[in-house]
């Protein structure tokens, strides 16, 4: 089964890498937004099975892009996995906090980019 | 995933990386002006500013290319500039040196 997978990140070399890879390598349908608030739209239409969402975007970033999804009713309940290139421990666990349901750590592999992705949400 | 698959990553991310190669110098650019001002007590807060987002965005794109020292280097970077101690004095070393390591990464991937 093709998932369908909504990529958020400002940064177009890093959006296009993991578009591209989770198409070529898992088979996955992907739709693309380059900021929160474009994000927050794509989702509400589109319905992805998840969404990847950068942590440092100017203007709205991700938790406060995370928290606008988990208002509205139609996209509450989509699983969001953070993408940041700095994580602490003290970041994990605010994240946690949020109710993220996982962090990936840029760089990564464009080769198991969407393993990490369906090990973290328990895809077979 | 199978050997035709891997090759297609491969030919992809060749493309990706001609394609975005330029942005990717535009931001070591970037860090080697920040350097220069900062050689010469220059550096203005928005500078510094520029220079931690530049070093930021290649911290995670240069290892999803394969060049993991880049990540190393643009992380020292981005930890440099994030300091506000980066202003207070003129100094030389350390940032141009970074600037210059990631000049001469990027020219080390191989295409697939």
């Amino acid at each position: 089964m093709a998932h369908r997978i909504l990529i958020i990140d400002d940064e177009d070399d890093i959006r296009e890498v993991a578009a591209m890879s989770l198409e070529t390598v898992a088979g996955w349908e992907v739709m693309v937004a380059n900021s929160g608030a474009q994000g927050l739209t794509r989702a509400a239409t589109y319905k992805p099975d998840a969404i990847l969402l950068d942590v440092m975007m100017p203007g709205m970033d991700g938790p406060s892009t995370f928290r606008e999804l988990r208002k509205n009713p139609v996209t509450a309940k989509i699983p969001v996995l953070f993408l940041t290139a700095k994580v602490q421990a003290t970041d994990r666990r605010r994240f946690a906090d949020l109710g993220i349901h996982a962090v990936l750590v840029k760089p990564f592999d464009p080769m198991t980019l969407s393993t990490q992705i369906a090990n973290a949400l328990g895809w077979k | 995933m199978g050997i035709a698959d891997q090759s297609a990553l491969a030919e992809a991310m060749n493309r990706l990386w001609a394609q975005f190669r330029p942005q990717i110098e535009e931001r070591i650019a970037i860090l080697e002006s920040a350097a220069v001002a900062l050689s010469q007590g220059a550096l203005s807060a928005a500078q510094c500013e520029e220079a931690c987002a530049a070093a930021h965005n290649l911290a995670g794109v240069l290892g999803t290319f394969g060049l993991e020292e880049g990540t190393v280097r643009a992380r020292e970077a981005e930890a440099f500039y994030a300091n506000g101690h980066a202003l207070a004095v003129p100094r030389t070393g350390q940032p141009t040196a970074i600037a210059a390591d990631l000049r001469a990464i990027l020219s080390t991937r191989k295409t697939v």
